[in-house]
């Protein structure tokens, strides 16, 4: 036998590899990849969707879905995968994950975002936490009503990840796993199906699930841990929800634009940033770029606070690196331009003449500290919303 | 016995028939199409308007309607628990939204009656207390300081020294139980499937910016409502002001 063996070695061998070939060729479940797929060459996958109950806090809102998009295990997972793999990029370097990093509360804490070919785009990148509840459109100028509709963009934007999408949903119908997560997300019975469609609809069910915890410090003192601020962060508080009245403390008026339990407004406003003679002269149109409304040029969607101390650099240009800075700015009223926040001019106590009184240095310390307490560890430290590759 | 039985039956029969809801007939969708203006005019975001013989324009212009009542003399038909009515929305300049009440049973109503605002029971919840979708689960407009909902906002810009600059910018935002209003207006309204099956009402910012007796609110020395739980004055005095600014047509 070992005189055989030793003989014939390498026809045993070959033998095997022919087998095994064979085999592989023969595998009814798994075509593998291949120009002329076999219709149907994934229904020998069962399809069996689980709906994902997206944990949330339970004084936050019901989380909106979309009828045409239900929340399903297999659906978050494929989402999750496809928000952190480069596949999605023209040279497989960069992907959703790229600018929006989990522990910067998925923002990339740049000034404007890198895209493959080393070019910076125009606006900051924009946290996604809570994302689930903005429905008055995505993006600073709101121009993607939904989830799924902004999930399309950046893949074929040329200074974000430069690709099209006819060339991902060829890579992903030659890839060996994602043809069968597709299934499982989908129930498509063979991988010509895979549309960018579906590719969406599944990171948009993966940014769904990036919800706080509902355990940052903020949380818990509104909760009931009164012992959770000391007296500065609870003067903060006071004064950005303008509930210090009874306390001497003035009116920050953050709140009327973020606001609510994400305190995140999701509504569009000229925060006054910059001194324009005329709305034209804006460097940066915002809104108007998608409504065409005069007086929504120079205004851009109010982001939220939770996580704020996060991710920096701030505003649509990352023009501030610190929150000391952001509050400075609005303690200066903007510059009277006309669409500016009704607020802006509205900080401190009323003098009785229209004017206010702004804040003192310790207000101003005090509202950054409450800013502080509103970092939620819990959810960038979540596993369920990690790189799933790493 | 088999007399009694009978009886009782006789009898059960006709209370369960004496206790049917007066309200069950002939029933059909009805339609009521709200919207702002400015005396005459549609109300448009960022439009400027006279007030006060100075120019204002508006930013913001929403409010919430609650226990909607149709009335007659036999019955009052509740067709909604609350409405949210976003006037300037973000998409456009302006929105006269209609709205579809289902099922409204069909009739003669002498009257209409509006809460302005969020109803006490429903303001003592919170948004998180509502499916998505509802307009009570509005994040937006629940003010965790008041413990309320901001049952109307009115926000702009008014150029009070007419030297083309706005520089006073007005933000009125009436909420809590003590600032809810209930109006009824007298007009009659029949609602029958295929004939009478809509309705218009309107409310007049330039009204509620006019006080009883014809004078202009007092907008420089009270451009804002205050954010003290405690102190309603300008919340209440504005909000006084709904009845003459509504009107209902059919």
């Amino acid at each position: 036998m070992t005189t055989f063996l030793q003989k014939n070695a390498l026809l045993v061998v070959m033998s095997f590899i022919a087998g095994f070939v064979f085999l592989e060729a023969c595998r009814p479940e798994d075509p593998g990849p291949g120009p002329n797929p076999t219709p149907g060459d994934l229904e020998y996958i069962v399809y069996d969707p689980q709906t994902y109950v997206i944990p949330k806090p339970t004084f936050f809102p019901e989380i909106p879905i979309p009828a045409d998009n239900p929340m399903t295990k297999d659906g978050v997972q494929l989402g999750r995968r496809l928000f952190y793999d480069p596949i999605l990029s023209a040279d497989s370097t960069m992907s959703c994950s790229s600018c929006h990093l989990p522990e910067a509360s998925f923002t990339d804490n740049k000034k404007f975002s890198i895209g493959i070919d080393g070019i910076a785009g125009k606006r900051n990148s924009m946290s996604l936490l809570n994302v689930a509840y903005v429905t008055d459109g995505l993006f600073w100028d709101g121009r993607a009503a939904t989830l799924e509709k902004q999930a399309l963009a950046p893949v074929e934007d040329p200074i974000e990840l430069h690709n099209s999408w006819d060339n991902v949903i060829k890579k992903l119908k030659l890839h060996p796993t994602y043809p069968q997560l597709f299934r499982k997300a989908f129930g498509i019975n063979d991988r010509e199906e895979i549309t960018k469609e579906l590719a969406a609809k599944a990171i948009a069910q993966f940014e769904r699930i990036l919800i706080s915890s509902g355990n940052s410090k903020f949380d818990r003192f509104v909760n009931g841990d009164v012992d959770a601020f000391d007296d500065e962060e609870i003067d903060g508080k006071l004064m950005f929800f303008d509930e210090g009245a009874a306390y001497n403390l003035p009116d920050a008026q953050c709140f009327h634009c973020h606001g609510g339990v994400t305190l995140t407004g999701g509504k569009f406003f000229n925060n006054g940033l910059d001194s324009v003679g005329n709305l034209s002269e804006f460097k940066d149109l915002g809104r108007y770029l998608v409504t065409g409304i005069e007086f929504d040029k120079g205004k851009f969607r109010a982001t939220t606070m939770r996580n704020i101390a996060l991710t920096a650099p701030y505003m649509h240009d990352g023009r501030f690196q610190t929150l000391e800075e952001v509050i400075e700015q609005y303690h200066d009223n903007g510059f009277g331009v006309v669409n500016e926040g009704a607020f802006l001019n509205q900080i401190g106590f009323p003098n009785g003449d229209g004017t206010y009184s702004g804040l003192t240095e310790y207000q101003k310390k005090a509202i950054v500290k409450f800013l502080h307490t509103l970092t939620d560890t819990d959810f960038i430290n979540n596993q369920d919303i990690q790189n799933p590759f790493q | 016995m088999k007399k009694y039985s009978l009886f009782l039956t006789i009898l059960s029969l006709l209370f369960i028939l004496s206790c049917k809801d007066k309200n069950e007939g002939p029933s059909t969708d009805f339609s009521i199409t709200f919207s702002a203006t400015y005396g005459a005019e549609t109300l448009e975001k960022n439009k400027d308007y006279t007030f006060n013989g100075f120019p204002i324009f508006v930013e913001s212009c929403r409010m919430y309607l609650s226990d909607i009542r149709l009335i007659n003399a036999d019955r009052e038909v509740i067709i909604s628990d609350v409405e949210y009515l976003d006037f300037t929305p973000e998409n456009a300049v302006s929105a006269s939204p209609t709205i579809v009440f289902k099922n409204v049973p069909e009739g003669d109503y002498t009257s209409i009656r509006l809460g302005y605002g969020v109803s006490p029971a429903l303001n003592a919840k919170k948004p998180s207390n509502f499916p998505a979708g509802s307009p009570l689960a509005i994040e937006n407009d629940y003010w965790a300081g008041w413990k309320s909902y901001i049952f109307s906002v009115l926000d702009g810009k008014a150029d009070p020294d007419n030297n083309g600059t706005k520089n006073l910018s007005f933000s009125y935002h009436c909420g809590s139980d003590a600032v809810y209003k209930t109006v009824e207006f007298f007009t009659p309204i029949k609602v029958q499937a295929d004939a009478f099956t809509q309705a218009s009402i309107s409310f007049d910012m330039k009204e509620f910016l006019t006080n009883d007796d014809g004078t202009p609110y007092d907008m420089v020395n009270n451009p804002a409502t205050s954010n003290d739980a405690g102190n309603v004055v300008v919340a209440q005095a504005l909000t006084a002001h709904w009845g003459r600014a509504t009107r209902v047509r059919q």
